[in-house]
């Protein structure tokens, strides 16, 4: 089983200061109130909190900080092939306004992610995660980093202020390509700093419609790679969507064959219908799965469904999926597939051999 | 023309009630059947549209954005593409065709004048030729 979304942290950013470019370092230590911090979801909180109570690492860091904690309550009680790494509070990086302090907190993250985690199991897969707002910036970092054998993925947080399929982020796919890397998008930074209010009628009340209306921005790449041409002019581009859910698919790629029909002379370089296009170069993580009666039958509504979907936990969020669960409500053709046979081939993961750890004991959770 | 095809013409209207520019619906074949008078050239499809039936003789007729590259637009095909005027499917007026690619599409009539009177035909397949 592949796990294409794992949230491991920083304890705090000042963890980072030995791999920041010394031209920011003072501003990341000294700015603010003590120091700098990345934006975070202050604005709508979780009532109960937004991480598993249990994935607190024994000293009482934050949640997803310790790999010890991460491989003794996910990686081995769940037999964990491999691990998306997909960070956790640097996924706001897309909101802060100084494009320069954005790429160098990124690049801070990416050799921290590089120097600490990737080297600690062979199980864990990295995602190089840059600051969209300057795409040539990105485009560099991309061609420094991209060539790392754990590098697995470019990761863009969702929240931006345009669709990815507008031309300033076609840098950042050129770059990828050149380098061999999928590019995902991750929910993150929804309503943040710069980036627009997370839902299309503004700022939410509540944090369960800021939760459940996530889905736009994905929704909105969805469209803005495919109306952009993004995937005509670059055929070698693959995207997956992490974090955002599946039941949305259906629908959304049924609007979007049907308005192609009557509105196609608007985009003309779109060839093919919608629907075909993404299915060819677009993944998403199944997580959170949405929970229907008859999710069986829902997931049946889209053909080819079973080779767009790869199976995430999310650990350590509150909404996290179980990968029992999650492989029990498939059809059963589809299991092999979305647990993990379309995230090998996504990121191109050889069969796992034994693993390799530093740790020497493979203990479990109490 | 195939042996197994029966030929049928019909006298639609005079060619003077439709002058270029303008489109008509007359009652043909059993059916109706949307007649367009472009620049002299006369086109004539079945008047209903494959998608939801919208009136196809009141659609306009116009050039099309042919497939091109991203953010390349590729004029052409003027005169000769029918937008439906309900959800505003294109079709080609020569072949019926969508200009999506479908299997849909609609039915393309032959058109001629003789004596200044407009005449349609229509072709069908003999009864057990297919």
């Amino acid at each position: 089983m592949i796990d294409c979304d794992v949230h491991q942290n920083f304890d705090s950013l000042s963890e980072l200061l030995p791999w920041i470019d010394p031209a920011h370092r003072d501003y990341i230590r000294h700015s603010g109130f003590g120091g700098f911090e990345l934006p975070n979801y202050l604005t709508w909180t979780h009532p109960h909190g937004t991480t598993r109570c249990d994935a607190v690492p024994p000293d009482g860091g934050a949640p997803g900080s310790d790999y010890e904690t991460v491989r003794k309550q996910l990686l081995d009680p769940l037999d964990i092939e491999y691990a998306i790494l997909t960070g956790e509070d640097i996924l706001s990086v897309s909101s802060l306004p100084n494009p320069q302090v954005a790429a160098a907190v990124a690049t801070a993250y990416n050799r921290w992610l590089i120097d600490e985690w990737l080297p600690r199991d062979s199980r864990l897969k990295g995602s190089l995660i840059v600051a969209s707002q300057g795409a040539e910036r990105a485009a560099e970092e991309i061609r420094a980093f991209g060539d790392h054998p754990d590098i697995v993925q470019v990761l863009l947080p969702c929240a931006a202020p345009a669709g990815y399929g507008h031309p300033q982020y076609h840098p950042i796919y050129e770059a990828a390509i050149e380098v061999g890397l999928p590019v995902a998008m991750h929910v993150g930074g929804e309503g943040l700093g710069i980036n627009p209010p997370p839902t299309a009628t503004g700022y939410p009340t509540y944090y369960i419609e800021w939760h459940v209306l996530l889905i736009q921005c994905a929704m909105s790449h969805v469209a803005a790679l495919t109306f952009h041409g993004v995937f005509e002019r670059y055929p070698e581009l693959r995207v997956a969507v992490i974090e955002a859910g599946v039941a949305w698919l259906p629908s959304l790629l049924w609007r979007m064959d049907t308005d192609w029909k009557a509105l196609r002379s608007e985009v003309p370089w779109v060839k093919r219908l919608p629907s075909e296009t993404v299915r060819e170069h677009m993944r998403f993580t199944t997580q959170p799965l949405e929970d229907p009666e008859k999710l069986e039958q829902a997931l049946g509504l889209v053909d080819g469904l079973e080779d767009m979907l790869m199976f995430a936990t999310d650990y350590p969020h509150w909404d996290f999926d179980r990968p029992d669960l999650v492989s029990r409500r498939l059809p059963t053709s589809w299991r092999k597939k979305v647990m993990g046979e379309n995230a090998r081939a996504l990121y191109g993961l050889p069969l796992a051999p034994a693993v390799s750890v530093t740790a020497t004991e493979a203990g479990r959770t109490s | 023309m195939s042996a197994g095809a029966i030929i049928e013409r019909e006298v639609a209207l005079p060619l003077a009630d439709v002058p270029p520019g303008t489109s008509v619906a007359v009652k043909a074949f059993g059916t109706t059947v949307a007649i367009f008078n472009v620049e002299g050239k006369l086109f004539a499809v079945g008047n209903y549209c494959p998608h939801h039936g919208g009136p196809l003789c009141h659609g306009h007729v116009s050039g099309a954005n042919l497939p091109s590259q991203p953010y390349e637009y590729r004029y052409g095909r003027e005169g000769r593409v029918l937008t439906c005027p309900w959800h505003g499917w294109q079709f080609d007026l020569e072949s019926g065709r969508t200009m999506f690619d479908s299997s849909s599409r609609v039915k393309v009539y032959e058109v001629h004048v003789d004596s200044g009177v407009i005449m349609l035909t229509r072709q069908r397949r003999r009864e057990g030729s297919r």
